[in-house]
């Protein structure tokens, strides 16, 4: 067979693209993955919500960590020493990743946060990719991959370096509203 | 190679717009057009198209390699000398590169030529890979089809193992750029990134025009983020010259296409190519233009032309044809191999390359033996044909 076997489409066609623009009042979301509630404080200046934030990715690595049946089968996945043995509300034992850091997402506006965040647990494999549950915070995205049985994982960043920006527009002005593509 | 009509399936413009292709009509003029598709023989697309993009590919890179060594070379494709060090060093660090697409007029006799090769900003990728795929998956399932139809088409799965593949090599945060008003392109940029995020690479849509610069000369996202990798959909010889541009040797940035495509997007490589496999059967006799009269069975192209504008066509018997556009500077001639006519339409073949790999491929028909960018996306198969009908 010369075509591919499957071809699916993950996020393309459930929402339509977003594109965010400069506008006026600056709305944005800021993201973030820390290691501790110290780097997140760092990070934010927002000592509250970082507490919360990671009380909460906690709590939720219970539920929403890849599942394995046996420790060496995690630790193939993330590493030796990097997995511990749990129990689900029935009382089945099973063993997932420990969490090493959490996400933080908030709303923006004009520089400030507003009410309320996501948070999630977030869990570094052997390679060194950080990943989360596709539940929780920026859920709706749907999975990825599979990082275990049953739980879907989407891969995450660690922070960016950040700069400030001076300018922008330097790029595309070749380009009119025609496209570049060829 | 035959051009065959075919029933439209009924429900197709709900599935594009399912799927988030917003451009199949493009000014009310008809971009996909299955009411035809060519119909292939397993071996026209072997011997014909497979093979012998993977080893003008090959010959390509090589090229890459003598280019960069060589400032006659670098002076003659017009790529701007303040880039010529940064250049060579992604070649030296064999920087990852995605995908490419060749373009070839092709009958089915004889050998397949090529036009060009679009190895910066290639389009039409979303409709190859993905809609023409699920156009031959829902034909096969309605019977349009003859039984065991084909498609050289396994574009998509070599996306995202290609990308997969170089994901260890991305800096992060990796974000897809692409002109913010093109529709065709923020369609392509979108479908780029589904594949990335099936290959495990979290990346987000940047607008081309809302990349910043930092006061250190460092490009930065919408939220202040350091870009560590920026997939753009823009030509790399658009950037050298736009005010954004001079910062790109020393800001850390990794692109995608990588710096050493731009060797090869520029039609310059196709003299070089000549020169260097002069009589290859896939190749066109070409030289670099002295900006004479055109003669008979000549083409003229500048160097950096997109979508076939700006493009002068001599024929052997003495027809002409030319296309406006708005492009100038220096030019090649290359000869004229017009592309052939089915039912009236003048199809181009574009072989794509991903990764390194011959992976499938995509139609284009125009009205005219000049293919622009109104020329229609059409659908192909691989079907074999029954003896008894050849004989008959």
């Amino acid at each position: 067979m010369k075509r591919s076997r499957t071809a699916a489409l993950l996020l393309m066609g459930t929402a339509p693209i977003l594109l965010t623009a400069c506008n006026s009042d600056r709305e944005a979301s800021r993201q973030g993955l820390y290691t501790s509630v110290e780097a997140c404080v760092a990070a934010t200046n927002d000592s509250a919500t970082c507490k919360q934030a990671f009380a909460k990715a906690q709590q939720d690595a219970v539920a929403t960590a890849p599942r394995y049946t046996s420790r060496a089968e995690c630790e193939a996945k993330y590493g030796a020493q990097q997995c511990v043995e749990r129990n689900d509300n029935a009382q089945h034992s099973f063993f997932g990743p420990m969490m090493t850091g959490f996400f933080l997402s908030q709303m923006m506006r004009n520089g400030a946060a507003m009410n309320g965040f996501n948070s999630a647990p977030a869990f570094r494999d052997n390679r060194g990719d950080w990943q989360r549950p596709a539940t929780g915070a920026g859920a709706g995205t749907g999975g990825v991959y599979r990082g275990g049985a049953g739980t879907a994982m989407v891969p995450v960043s660690a922070t960016p370096d950040r700069a400030v920006t001076v300018s922008r527009g330097g790029f595309g002005e070749s380009s009119g509203s025609r496209g570049a593509g060829s | 190679m035959r051009r065959v009509a075919c029933a439209e399936r009924p429900d197709w413009r709900a599935k594009a717009a399912g799927c988030g292709f917003g451009f199949h009509t493009i000014d009310d003029a008809p971009y996909w057009d299955e009411s035809a598709y060519y119909a292939f023989s397993l071996r026209e697309i072997e011997r014909d198209i497979e093979a012998p993009t993977e080893e003008l590919h090959a010959m390509a890179l090589d090229m890459v390699e003598r280019v960069v060594a060589n400032e006659a070379w670098l002076r003659r494709l017009a790529i701007p000398e303040p880039y010529w060090d940064w250049i060579a060093a992604s070649w030296r660090e064999r920087q990852p590169h995605l995908y490419g697409r060749l373009d070839f007029a092709y009958d089915g006799t004889g050998p397949a030529k090529l036009y060009e090769l679009n190895y910066d900003t290639p389009t039409s990728l979303f409709e190859a890979a993905f809609f023409q795929w699920q156009w031959l998956e829902d034909q096969l399932a309605r019977n349009a089809l003859p039984a065991g139809a084909d498609q050289f088409n396994s574009i998509q799965e070599s996306l995202v193992e290609a990308f997969g593949s170089i994901a260890r090599s991305i800096a992060r945060p990796f974000r897809l750029a692409a002109v913010r008003a093109s529709s065709e392109d923020q369609g392509t940029v979108a479908y780029l990134r589904d594949c990335a995020l099936q290959a495990g690479i979290d990346c987000e849509l940047l607008a081309m025009e809302d990349i910043g610069i930092s006061a250190d000369g460092r490009y930065t996202d919408l939220d202040d983020g350091v870009i560590g990798c920026l997939f753009k959909l823009y030509p790399l010889e658009d950037m050298f010259r736009e005010s954004f541009g001079q910062h790109l040797p020393r800001s850390g940035l990794q692109l995608i296409e990588p710096p050493w495509k731009a060797i090869l997007s520029n039609k310059g490589i196709l003299p070089l190519l000549w020169e260097t496999h002069t009589g290859h059967p896939n190749l066109l006799p070409a030289v670099f233009d002295d900006g004479g009269e055109l003669p008979r069975g000549w083409t003229r192209k500048p160097l950096h032309s997109r979508e076939g504008a700006n493009i002068a066509m001599h024929l052997a018997n003495g027809q002409q044809f030319a296309s406006d556009g708005p492009y100038d500077g220096p030019c090649i001639r290359q000869a004229s191999h017009p592309l052939p006519a089915f039912d009236g339409r003048y199809p181009l073949i574009g072989s794509w390359v991903v990764g390194d790999r011959a992976c499938g491929m995509g139609l284009r028909e125009d009205a005219t033996p000049i293919t622009k960018d109104s020329a229609c996306f059409v659908p192909h198969a691989i079907v074999e044909e029954a003896r008894g009908v050849l004989m008959a």
